[in-house]
């Protein structure tokens, strides 16, 4: 079952990489679907980085003593400085780690 | 100075090469990381190696990954998934003006190969250099180097997965790889409202069934987003 789910999502992601390749498509997408497609990467993103940061085990939100909050902020910083997934990493789970066995 | 025209397959496909060899400084560990959760949200040692290959796309991935382990049925899998990856019909769109003339057997592969990191990279060749009939070659240098690195380091994250202790919170690094490629992003009025959205109905979502929340806020930030920017500018279409 789940085979047939991986292959089922790896050709839809296919298609949608293909898809104006295709030559059955229009030769651009209309300016509405452009406008409205700029703007997955910010919400689907979004969707996983808030959970997995400020939700407990069951959904529950988790703010109080929550080490992964103070550590996403510093990476936020980091990344709007200077833009480095590697450098946000790094110094996202330093502060992690600081925080949990250090403070909390 | 101007660099020089790439005249020959061998040109490009290396230049592609090289040009995105810097970029593996971030798709390396998102790939390790991947391997290292994939098993641990349950999925078996090969289908974490093989979705790789199979999706090549790493938010999807990951996305599949936590769906599958919390037994969501396969449909919302599939369209959570596909949400994820609706960001590459725009880069199709984009690159497809260079590669339409070419026969199917070039445009599949291409395709297969067209993630975030190869396709910025490749379309910036495409458009400040001259065009060259070897121009798809680049496309496939920058294509195969991201894909050998994201398979080698998802092996290599399944292999040493184990190995991690639990107390490092490696899972951590997801969150942190998205902050990097979102937080610059937000640049405009629209980008934060799309954001804002986004992480509000994953909060307030939470208790809804099958995490259908991922779905639902990746559709809330994007049709809030559009509303915005078409009120904030709406003369501009573009």
């Amino acid at each position: 079952m789940i085979w047939l789910v991986m292959i089922a999502c790896g050709l839809l992601t296919f298609a949608t990489r293909f898809v104006m390749f295709s030559g059955l498509a229009p030769r651009r997408l209309p300016d509405w679907l452009e406008d409205a497609l700029g703007f997955v990467p910010i919400a689907v993103l979004t969707a996983i980085i808030v959970p997995a940061v400020i939700t407990g085990p069951e959904g529950t939100l988790f703010i109080a003593g929550n080490s992964r909050l103070p550590a996403a902020v510093i990476a936020v910083s980091v990344a709007l400085l200077t833009r480095s997934v590697l450098a946000t990493i790094a110094t996202g789970l330093a502060a992690l780690w600081c925080l949990e066995w250090f403070v909390y | 100075m101007p660099s020089p025209i790439p005249t020959s397959r061998g040109q490009e496909f290396w230049t592609g090469v090289r040009q995105e060899l810097p970029l593996q400084l971030g798709v390396a560990p998102f790939g390790l990381v991947f391997g290292v959760l994939g098993m641990a949200s349950g999925l078996s040692a090969l289908q974490t190696i093989l979705l790789s290959s199979i999706l090549f796309g790493g938010a999807s991935q990951v996305v599949f990954a936590q769906l599958w382990g919390a037994g969501v049925p396969a449909p919302v899998v599939g369209a959570s998934v596909s949400v994820v990856n609706l960001r590459h019909a725009l880069y199709s769109a984009s690159i497809a003006p260079y590669l339409r003339s070419l026969p199917l057997r070039w445009r599949i592969p291409l395709a297969y190969l067209l993630t975030d990191e190869a396709y910025a990279v490749t379309i910036h060749r495409l458009k400040t250099q001259p065009a060259s009939p070897f121009q798809h070659y680049h496309l496939l240098g920058t294509g195969l180097t991201l894909w050998i690195c994201w398979q080698i380091t998802t092996i290599t994250g399944v292999v040493f997965g184990a190995t991690i202790p639990e107390t490092l919170s490696l899972g951590f690094a997801i969150p942190l790889t998205f902050i990097a490629l979102v937080a610059p992003a937000i640049r405009r009025r629209a980008d934060l409202a799309a954001c804002a959205t986004a992480a509000l109905i994953s909060i307030v979502g939470q208790p809804l069934p099958w995490k259908s929340w991922i779905i639902l806020a990746a559709i809330g930030g994007i049709a809030v987003g559009y509303i915005v920017k078409r009120w904030t500018s709406p003369g501009d279409s573009a």
